[in-house]
């Protein structure tokens, strides 16, 4: 009996020897627990992201945690994602979405809260500084719930980390600006008044824009409608968009469709860009990727001859806030693994390798980096750009879908495609967007109010 | 009691024997209702929800006849509709008129014919994507071709695919460019098969080219004239892949057929259960379509009359 016992207490403390030395190899290194580990990612098939493939495998030999991407067109992502999060148990451990689709993942509860993780001492990297990541990029996209169910405030959690953000600045062709002894635009007036100067006296495309029918002619008129002073919807859900600010950025739409390269109405992104890389337009004004864009020889012939400078000014500075976000599905198995991973892409020293792999940076520690500065020349016009991001750019809500698609995508279309007044249109538009809010409840407290 | 097993034997043949049919058609059957009753009845039966993807189909929101009084009062599906009409009438009035004249033309064992007759079915075999694909380059406003040469002429430079007058033109145009052979091939086909005799008989009764055309060969071929033009009716109303690639349906609604609207909304703007409503609509008017073609002149009963 007494040798049965002495036996027991042994093992025991054998045992208890034995965890402590394997807790001790736990707290040495935060990945050993989920070495092997298998995370699958969805991600979107764009550069940003292709470049971040090598840093992918960085963090698999690092960490022993095996990564599948799953890459999709960008414009099938969130049908795929929705799919697999609706399921009980997804396939997808890390989601990257289209700010625009953070709203309805979140009203859908397809998403993890990452305080989930915040709180855990063993996760978080005590040098992770999330204060360093562009306030208006983490706000738009990551963060859900907050003034208006999208826009910053203290309802607001935290749903993922930006990743392949962007905002809007201008490029222009420094050859050509110099050739008519032009400055680049600093005003919407100046804007619109060099616009019909290169026009007139070189015959060139001046300003490269978007204008297919449906969500790309919207994201060209939302290019203006910030700086311009305008909105969609007013604080209580009212839909504005016949407002005498947003008819004027339809009437700035029209000027620049008139004046810019041939053939904008059937311009979606790419064709929108390879007109002002291929020569054919003197500026652009969309997404900040014009500027890698330009100095790659594959579909660049305007490299050494762009020049970058802040987004025009209105009665108002405003730029856009858009691009991916990424986050942890509700239903994914892996989650602390898959946390790791999203620290990991986005932490200062992934930030900046992804800027060495070509990729986009979202921390200020980046943009200001002396290095990057002297390589990049956009990116202390990003910096200087960033705080004018307007966050509520477009509203991220479910209904912006139809929105923007169904009514402004049409309406914008018969803005730049005829030359009649422009004010019905936005009137009818306008009526449209008022009866999908008040069919989708919006107007449920102000009637109640009545 | 030997009798009585007879009389009984008898009864399971006979009982046998007409079911045997029944028998044999069950595969053909089982693929129908798996492939086209199921589909189609679960599309009516979502026409009447509220379902947004992503939210279990049990939360989705019964809506009764909702979805088809909005679409009936809706501007939108009317524009749609009358836009799949004219691109209906305008291709397919222009591929008869083109694709049975070259039959007629090729018809004859002249010089290298069946060389022509390779070449005018290549479009034919182009899948739809890259048809949408070629000709959105070709239409290009910027860099297309057709732009190009139309330069060389002193024509201003036209953005054929952003504008609604010129976009509707250059889908039809597509589609006639790809679907024309369709019906040359199966004319062509119809007019070999044309007894001599009869032909023979016609030439000798004095009838010149364009009376032996009009008045004996066509009207022969009639119920091949008929299934062509069935099918392509049917196509119109199920063409999708082109009109996605060459211009997503705009400017506009311009070249939006019913088809790709059903698609916008339920993909684009995630409305699913209108969608379904208007499938439904689209599949009514295809059926009637057809009925209507059968009714008029059934190529089955002409044959079944021989």
């Amino acid at each position: 009996m007494k040798q049965w016992f002495g036996k027991a207490a042994a093992l025991s403390v054998a045992a208890a020897v034995g965890l402590t030395a394997m807790s001790g190899a736990l707290l040495a290194n935060p990945y050993e627990k989920y070495k092997g580990t298998t995370i699958v990612v969805s991600w979107p098939a764009l550069s940003h992201f292709k470049a971040a493939e090598t840093l992918v495998e960085e963090f698999t030999e690092e960490t022993g945690i095996e990564v599948e991407i799953d890459a999709l067109q960008y414009l099938k992502l969130r049908d795929r994602q929705i799919l697999e999060m609706s399921r009980d148990e997804g396939e997808y451990d890390i989601v990257s979405w289209v700010v625009m689709w953070k709203g309805e993942y979140v009203s859908k509860g397809l998403l993890t809260p990452l305080s989930q993780f915040f709180t855990n001492g063993a996760l978080v990297d005590p040098q992770y500084d999330i204060d360093d990541i562009a306030d208006a990029y983490l706000q738009n996209g990551g963060i859900v719930g907050g003034t208006k169910g999208y826009m910053p405030g203290k309802s607001g959690a935290l749903y993922g980390v930006p990743f392949g953000a962007e905002t809007s600045i201008l490029a222009y062709r420094t050859d050509v600006f110099e050739e008519l002894g032009l400055e680049p635009p600093k005003t919407y007036d100046e804007l619109v008044s060099v616009s019909k100067m290169i026009k007139e006296k070189k015959g060139m495309g001046a300003l490269t824009s978007r204008g297919k029918t449906g969500h790309q002619v919207t994201a060209a008129w939302l290019l203006h409608l910030a700086p311009l002073g305008g909105k969609i919807f007013d604080d209580e859900w009212n839909p504005v968009i016949n407002s005498p600010e947003a008819v004027k950025a339809a009437e700035v739409l029209r000027t620049v469709s008139n004046t810019g390269p041939t053939g904008i109405p059937s311009y979606g992104f790419s064709e929108m860009s390879a007109a002002f890389l291929q020569g054919d337009a003197a500026m652009y004004l969309d997404s900040l990727k014009i500027a890698a864009m330009s100095r790659n020889p594959k579909l660049s012939k305007v490299d050494g001859k762009v020049g970058f400078a802040l987004h025009p000014v209105g009665s108002r500075c405003g730029s856009e806030t858009g691009g991916f976000a990424m986050g942890i599905p509700a239903n994914s198995l892996n989650k602390e693994a898959a946390f790791l991973f999203v620290q990991y892409m986005t932490s200062k020293a992934g930030d900046k390798r992804m800027v060495e792999l070509g990729g986009d940076p979202i921390r200020l520690s980046t943009l200001n980096h002396p290095e990057f500065v002297k390589q990049f020349p956009e990116y202390p016009v990003v910096a200087e750009q960033l705080p004018c991001a307007d966050p509520d750019w477009r509203p991220l809500i479910p209904e912006w879908n139809e929105l923007n698609i169904d009514v402004l995508g049409q309406a914008l279309t018969k803005v730049i495609t005829t030359d009649g007044p422009i004010q019905p249109i936005m009137d009818e538009a306008n009526e449209k967007a008022r009866a999908i809010m008040a069919r989708e409840g919006y107007y449920a407290w102000s009637d109640y109010r009545k | 009691m030997a009798e009585e097993t007879l009389i009984t034997a008898g009864k399971a043949k006979t009982g046998g024997r007409t079911l045997t049919p029944y028998f044999f058609v069950l595969p053909a059957g089982i693929v129908m209702i798996a492939g086209l009753l199921y589909p189609v009845a679960d599309a009516f039966y979502l026409s009447f929800y509220d379902w947004k993807i992503g939210t279990k189909f049990a939360k989705a929101e019964f809506v009764g006849f909702d979805n088809y009084i909005r679409m009936f009062s809706d501007p939108d599906v009317r524009e749609s509709i009358w836009v799949t009409f004219r691109f209906g009438f305008w291709t397919i009035l222009i591929e008869m008129i083109v694709g049975v004249s070259l039959a007629l033309l090729l018809e004859k064992p002249i010089r290298g014919a069946s060389l022509f007759r390779t070449i005018f079915i290549l479009p034919l075999m182009v899948s739809p994507v890259v048809v949408g694909l070629i000709w959105r380059y070709l239409f290009d406003a910027r860099v297309g071709w057709i732009n190009y040469y139309l330069g060389y002429l002193g024509i201003e430079p036209q953005v054929w695919l952003g504008d609604a007058e010129l976009a509707f033109f250059a889908i039809v145009f597509t589609d006639i460019w790809q679907w024309t052979p369709f019906i040359f091939i199966i004319v062509i086909a119809g007019l070999q098969a044309l007894p001599s005799e009869v032909l023979e008989a016609s030439r000798i009764d004095g009838a010149n080219w364009w009376q032996q055309i009009f008045l004996v060969k066509l009207p022969m071929i009639r119920s091949i004239l008929l299934i062509a033009l069935l099918m392509r009716l049917i196509d119109v109303f199920r063409a999708l892949e082109v009109m996605y690639i060459l211009t997503g349906g705009g400017p506009g609604r311009a070249t939006e057929l019913l088809s790709l609207h059903i698609y916008n909304r339920a993909f684009d703007a995630q409305l699913l259960g209108y969608a379904s409503a208007i499938s439904v609509l689209l599949i009514s008017i295809v059926f009637l379509l057809s009925l209507g073609i059968l009714v008029v002149g059934n190529p089955m009963k002409e044959k079944s009359d021989i």
